[in-house]
């Protein structure tokens, strides 16, 4: 009993992880309909940006402000560079340029930061914690606390604040939106920012439990992706749940049925979703000529 | 010029492709082997991306899945090419009808999600099911092709067996192209809704598309066995799959054309380009957006952007 409950700790600490990812990309796939493949390499450029950070001699705190700012910088130029030139083409159009666009970020990270993997420090030490006989990294707190704080004012956003109601409009109706007098442009760039912080307080969180490496964002993004479509694509809270659902049946897996295809797991979920509830747990209407 | 004057540029190109093994070094002929091998692998991608319009992102896991069939077959039963190849083409046909099945009666990003998925099942299958397929160390050993009393050990004679095989393959597809399946799959690319009311049954074309394009992939995968006569997993993974969707996007989708020239470009080009080294992969990410943004249609799509133009001003011209 005790080690299933450490089992799901750890699980839902990667979860967590998954869970931020994927609530980025559903943003913008719910905002402009396209989805992101460069997701992952934003991650694992935050998780750099906090490496660089660190060696100039910057604290660890000002060192997440640094990758924050500069993530939303990123996120900003991104969509300025990438998306706008593109918005209105094909679906397909869009997505094969966010994979240019994954290449060009892993390459020029291995150009400016090298091949061999990096460390970044924890707020923590290493000296597991044990609640009520189960022992918890506090770094694996810490991922847990910074994510329902995130995911809390993502849902404040939205639901709150005019630019949050914006997004909404957006998403529902770009058209509808603009004669309403929506800027539709500047809510979309709004858009790729916030999904550009949510990437990096992501790489950030990662950083420490897993070594910063040129694929430490493509292979999470992978899970990312079948989370979003377990819980529901499209959908906001389907991300999160979807998110946590996959960490903890990951790591379950790993465990009592094989550790050697844990990475596989992930995608016979996503695929056997597909199969039986194409829409997830909560859904989006998936047949198009609906 | 005469009656058959339009050929010549033709037969020139023919007699080119043909000589081609007598004047160059054999490191270049197992390039120009390999890239005649993307050929069979890009035209069948293009049924599912340039005429269907649907984005598959598992077109890698497909051809690994045929060079691992017939690689297994010939090293553990001694089982002999042509037997081998077939049945390379049959378990990648039955595993795109496994995989498109569930995820063509989706919207088009379910499609791109759950073929990743199942690429990436593939490979570490590859990678982690030593008892069967050896693992990361690969297959090794595999006897080289030979039909009756021509044996395929060289790649010289390996070229000419390829050329064989695409020939084939290329009349067959324009085959399909110019049929009544052909004209569905432009019919639902365009406007699935009104393919859908005209009577066309758009899963399963699609679904059709799909498993044919795994075919040639399968068939595609049995050759490549047979050219390296090693194989191992990594060389089947997403970055494969990626590789094979800008060489059609390069070339241009829709046409066969398209399809062998960004075979044979992006086959030669890392050749071309080695004095990069690091930024060769940098420029090619770089070369994948501005071509999104400025010739989305390949290679291709912009000669015949200018033919167009050029044939519109002649008339014209010789009106005045």
């Amino acid at each position: 009993m005790q080690q299933l409950t450490q089992l799901i700790v750890n699980g839902l600490t990667m979860g967590c992880i998954y869970a931020l990812i994927a609530l980025g990309f559903v943003l913008i796939y719910r905002t402009v309909g396209v989805i992101n493949f460069a997701q992952g390499e934003l991650v694992m450029l935050a998780a750099y940006f906090g490496v660089t950070a660190i060696s100039i001699g910057l604290s660890l705190i000002w060192a997440y402000v640094f990758v924050i700012a500069a993530m939303a910088i990123f996120g900003y130029l991104f969509q300025w560079m990438i998306y706008y030139p593109l918005r209105g083409k094909p679906f397909i159009t869009i997505i094969i340029s966010t994979i240019g666009v994954s290449i060009i970020l892993q390459n020029l990270a291995r150009i400016i930061w090298g091949p061999a993997p990096l460390m970044f420090p924890s707020f923590f030490s290493l000296k597991p914690l044990n609640i009520g006989g189960v022992l918890v990294q506090p770094q694996n707190i810490f991922v847990f606390v910074v994510t329902v704080v995130l995911f809390s004012l993502v849902y404040l956003l939205l639901s709150k604040t005019m630019i949050g109601h914006k997004m909404q409009a957006v998403a529902q109706d770009p058209e509808t939106a603009k004669l309403m007098g929506i800027k539709v442009d500047q809510v979309v760039a709004g858009v790729f920012v916030l999904n550009s912080i949510l990437a990096g307080a992501a790489g950030l969180l990662l950083a420490p439990i897993f070594l910063v490496t040129l694929d430490m964002g493509s292979s999470v993004l992978m899970k990312s992706f079948s989370a979003s479509i377990i819980g529901g694509f499209g959908s906001v809270p389907g991300a999160i749940v979807g998110g946590l659902f996959l960490g903890v049946v990951e790591i379950l897996g790993a465990r009592y049925i094989s550790s050697h295809f844990k990475d596989g797991i992930a995608f016979v979920v996503l695929l056997l979703v597909l199969l039986i509830i194409p829409k997830g747990l909560f859904g989006e209407r998936v047949n198009e000529r609906s | 010029m005469g009656r058959y004057g339009r050929y010549i540029p033709w037969i020139i190109l023919g007699c080119t492709i043909l000589l081609f093994p007598l004047r160059t070094s054999n490191y270049y002929l197992q390039i120009a082997c390999l890239a005649g091998i993307y050929i069979i692998l890009i035209i069948g991608y293009d049924f599912i991306l340039g005429w269907a319009g649907l984005l598959s992102l598992s077109h890698a896991a497909f051809y690994g899945i045929g060079a691992y069939t017939s690689a297994l077959l010939s090293v553990n039963f001694s089982i002999p090419f042509w037997v081998t190849l077939p049945a390379a083409a049959i378990v990648a046909g039955l595993f795109g009808l496994v995989v498109g099945f569930p995820t063509l009666r989706l919207r088009g990003h379910y499609l791109a999600l759950g073929t990743l998925a199942f690429g990436e099942i593939v490979v570490l299958v590859l990678m982690r099911w030593r008892a069967v397929t050896r693992g990361v160390d690969g297959v090794t050993g595999i006897v080289p092709a030979s039909f009756g009393l021509f044996v395929f050990d060289n790649n010289k004679s390996y070229y000419y067996l390829l050329i064989f095989f695409i020939l084939i393959l290329a009349i067959f597809a324009r085959r399909i192209h110019q049929s009544r399946f052909g004209r569905a799959l432009i019919a639902i690319r365009t406007a699935e809704v009104t393919a859908e009311v005209s009577g066309i049954d758009t899963n399963r074309i699609k679904l059709l598309a799909f498993i044919l394009s795994a075919v040639y992939a399968g068939i595609a995968g049995s050759l490549y066995a047979y050219l390296f006569r090693y194989i191992s997993p990594e060389t089947f993974g997403l970055h494969q799959s990626i590789t094979i969707l800008t060489m059609l996007l390069i070339g241009g989708g829709g046409s066969i054309g398209g399809s062998v020239l960004g075979a044979i470009l992006l086959s030669f080009l890392p050749e071309w380009l080695r004095f990069l080294k690091d930024y060769y992969l940098l420029l090619y990410g770089v070369g994948i957006v501005l071509m999104m943004a400025f010739m989305p249609d390949g290679v291709i799509g912009l000669a015949k952007k200018i033919i167009s133009k050029i044939k519109f001003r002649l008339p014209l011209r010789r009106n005045v």
